[in-house]
């Protein structure tokens, strides 16, 4: 399924990817549920293993700023870190919609464990007493998180001994290295908590009575799926899944794994690439609502329609991802308006498509000093590992979980050498 | 005398990215901690060189280590004050101005901070003219001021002066204290007299910075291309427009080494090649040297003018590549020795930048 803002697709999808049947139809503004009932009832009846779900209202909440929850913020840096505080540089309405408290305490981990500063468990208790009554979530932000996550989890564990349950982002299972914009994008999570709450118990009602058998799950920013308890848990890393399940649609149709795609929709084209089978993301950093928020987004050149064909070829070959010339596959609702380039057929609802074939996902980073070259193995093995747990949370099958992509970049201006690891795992949605 | 304040921080902060020739750091975090400190504490006088009596005691006040750290670990916005007070216990005398010790990237931005903090003017220029990777590399080496008694400080309040035999030895000590300090530290370093800035500083390059940035913004505000703008600016040579189609990394000795090959675009022929460590450093066209370290190669973004990083080089940016002639005091022998492409390890010699 595809829940866009205009239509919700629909797509039967058999086990090895054949496209059985489609459906469109129009959407229900604010209720994405309905949509999603009215297009799987256009499906032929049949017993369905699982269903993908993409939704799109995470970012709109945020830049609509509506249905948000009010934040505290914890950052647990000590005095590294304090000059830039909480929220600072955010747009005037959106801190106004989210701000709910906000402290600095002491602790944070660094480079390696010895790095290590201990966590203040008293000025935590006296930011959950000062939040008290005001927060109806909590982002806990912690120094090196990506590298260290302890003290994050330490800190959840004192708030809601004080607060009881209330919903609480991890910025380590949100980002990456980046502490302004990883703390952005755990706020905007702890935001829309409420939101996904909703969505999840919603669609989870609603299909348990429609195909009880079916495991739900829904899309991410990166082209992977989650599981609707982990969407609960992390909203924010269902910011950019639209593009993400167009662009994975467009590959299974074609069979390729690297092409440039674009999606024809109404008023735009959105045109974006497609790199060993998931969406490149964007260079320099994703925003969203006026936030820097450095989560890997599918990086899009729009161009608007009526269109330039001298400018769409133009974002097509910007978009080239590496050197030869990669085919274009055209998708969406109005592919019909674009001549050339692949036109796969059921096109027009490669979100839903792609929702359904993408594997479960998880991914995992650390930063390494290695004596030499041949360390550099036994180092990796250990980040894949962690990606392939993280992939088993997010609901993967522990069976066949795969690494699809690992690098590794050195560090600038330091001796070391200083390497930079990260692991990207899938597999198949584990069945009920 | 004139002021930096916080409408300043834009304009400055891309031009020292294009200064950077891909390297230094983005000013990004920097600009942060500059607009916070002149926020609290008001904005910065800036003196020309001719403007600064002859006795007067100037540091050189910047960051040291992995701009990818820094990113993460952001300043307290106190490290830098706290090593200038470090520096000033060692030499019993305390600091009356504050300059950059390098333009490019975001050791431009943080002597803001510290001298907005210290409540200290600025001098207006810096140490290199551009952005190196090594605290030896600076203009003040090549008149034999020392770099040394060198202050770092840490996030954590750690405090360490580092003495040494030469300036070359004190960036292997800083290095190696800098990883032990978590990657990412503040310097207070190569302390200099009023009557040597005229030797020791590239001139007005923070006023040469701003005016960059700004000849940058308004170019693309009105549809003008940018590249000439940074060129009218900087003086220097246009050395080719292309497209990215190629990038190889590869990390030797502990420094990232690539190369980055472009083919043209838009009325350009043949190709380009450019080598690069932490910054742009030497550039081949159709198998020829064109231009080599310590002239300044910058990498712009063709359509906006923005600079592009050695860590951002990739595959189908449509970029410019200009050469700017450097500061004359680096292409002597003594300047070649400290910053030439062998020291780089480059098999070749500097060779001046084609006429424009």
């Amino acid at each position: 399924m595809d829940v866009g803002p205009t239509n919700t697709d629909a797509a039967l999808v058999t086990r090895d990817g054949r496209v059985v049947a489609t459906a469109k139809v129009p959407s229900a503004p604010e209720d994405p549920v309905a949509g999603v009932r009215a297009a799987l009832g256009r499906l032929p009846r049949h017993e369905l293993d699982g269903v993908a779900v993409g939704l799109r209202g995470a970012a709109t909440a945020v830049t609509r700023r509506a249905g948000l929850r009010r934040v505290a913020v914890l950052r647990i840096c000590g005095r590294s870190a304090s000059a830039v505080r909480p929220l600072s540089g955010w747009p005037a309405d959106l801190r106004a919609a989210v701000e709910a408290g906000a402290a600095i305490v002491d602790g944070g981990g660094g480079l390696g464990p010895e790095d290590r500063v201990p966590l203040d468990r008293e000025a935590v208790r006296r930011f959950a007493g000062a939040v008290a009554g005001r927060a109806e979530a909590v982002a806990v932000v912690g120094l090196f998180a990506p590298l260290d996550g302890e003290q994050e989890r330490e800190a959840a564990a004192i708030v809601r001994a004080e607060l009881g349950e209330i919903p609480i982002s991890l910025s380590a299972d949100l980002g990456t290295i980046g502490l302004l914009e990883r703390e952005n994008a755990t706020v905007l999570d702890a935001a829309l908590s409420g939101f996904a709450a909703a969505v999840a118990d919603g669609l989870a009602a609603a299909l348990a009575e429609l195909c009880p058998a079916a495991a739900v799950f829904v899309t991410r920013g990166d082209g992977t799926l989650m599981s609707l308890a982990y969407l609960a848990r992390h909203p924010g890393l269902s910011l950019g899944s639209g593009p993400a399940s167009v662009l994975r649609g467009a590959g299974a149709l074609t069979g390729l794994a690297d092409a440039v795609v674009a999606d024809v929709g109404a008023r735009r084209i959105r045109v974006g690439a497609l790199a060993g089978g998931f969406p490149e993301v964007a260079v320099g950093g994703a925003e969203i609502g006026g936030v820097p928020i450095g989560v890997g987004l599918p990086g899009l050149i729009r161009v608007p329609r009526p269109f330039d064909p001298a400018e769409l070829a133009e974002a097509v070959d910007r978009l080239q991802p590496a050197a030869g010339r990669l085919p274009l596959v055209v998708v969406g609702g109005g592919a019909d308006a674009v001549p050339g380039g692949l036109h796969p057929e059921h096109g027009r609802t490669a979100g839903a498509i792609g929702a359904a074939v993408s594997p479960v996902g998880g991914q995992y980073e650390r930063i390494v000093r290695l004596p030499d070259r041949s360390a550099l193995p036994a180092a990796t093995e250990a980040v894949a590992e962690e990606a392939r747990a993280a992939a088993v949370r997010a609901g993967a099958d522990p069976r066949h979980v795969e690494i699809i992509e690992v690098t590794d970049t050195p560090l600038a201006y330091l001796p070391g050498p200083f390497v930079r690891l990260r692991a990207r795992a899938a597999g198949p949605p584990s069945p009920l | 005398m004139r002021e930096i304040g916080i409408d300043q921080l834009d304009d400055l902060a891309r031009g020292a990215g294009i200064l950077g020739t891909g390297g230094g750091g983005d000013p990004y975090v920097g600009k942060l901690l500059a607009r916070e400190a002149i926020r609290r504490h008001g904005p910065v006088p800036v003196y020309d060189i001719g403007e600064v009596p002859p006795d007067a005691t100037i540091v050189p006040v910047s960051g040291m280590g992995a701009p990818t750290v820094l990113l993460e670990k952001l300043p307290a916005g106190t490290e830098e004050l706290t090593a200038l007070r470090a520096l000033e216990a060692v030499l019993g005398r305390r600091a009356t101005h504050i300059v950059p010790i390098e333009i490019g990237g975001v050791n431009s931005m943080i002597p803001i901070a510290a001298a907005a903090q210290a409540g200290l003017p600025l001098v207006d220029g810096d140490a290199m003219g551009r952005a190196f990777p090594e605290a030896q590399m600076v203009l003040p080496t090549l008149i034999g001021v020392r770099n040394t008694p060198m202050a770092l400080a840490d996030d954590k309040g750690n405090t360490l002066v580092v003495n040494a035999v030469s300036n070359h030895w004190a960036e292997r000590l800083a290095r190696a204290a800098c990883v032990q300090m978590g990657c990412q530290v503040s310097c207070a370093d190569t302390v200099l007299r009023g009557d040597q800035l005229r030797d020791g500083l590239v001139p007005a390059t923070l006023t040469l910075a701003e005016d960059l940035g700004r000849a940058v913004r308004l170019a693309r505000a009105g549809h003008a291309d940018p590249v000439a703008a940074a060129l009218g600016v900087l003086g220097g040579v246009r050395l080719f427009t292309g497209k990215v189609v190629d990038v190889e990394r590869r990390t030797t000795g502990g420094f990232a080494r690539g190369r980055a090959r472009l083919s043209a675009v838009r009325g350009e022929t043949g190709t380009l090649e450019l080598d690069f460590q932490n910054e742009h450093l030497l550039a081949r066209r159709d198998g020829e040297i064109v231009a080599t370290t310590p002239d300044l190669i910058c990498v712009l973004d063709t359509d906006s003018g923005e600079p592009v990083t050695t860590e951002s080089m990739r595959y189908g940016l449509r970029v410019t590549v200009i050469g700017v002639p450097c500061d004359p005091r680096w292409t002597t022998p003594e300047g070649l020795a400290l910053a030439g492409p062998r020291y780089f390890g480059y098999d070749c010699d500097h060779r001046p930048l084609p006429a424009a």
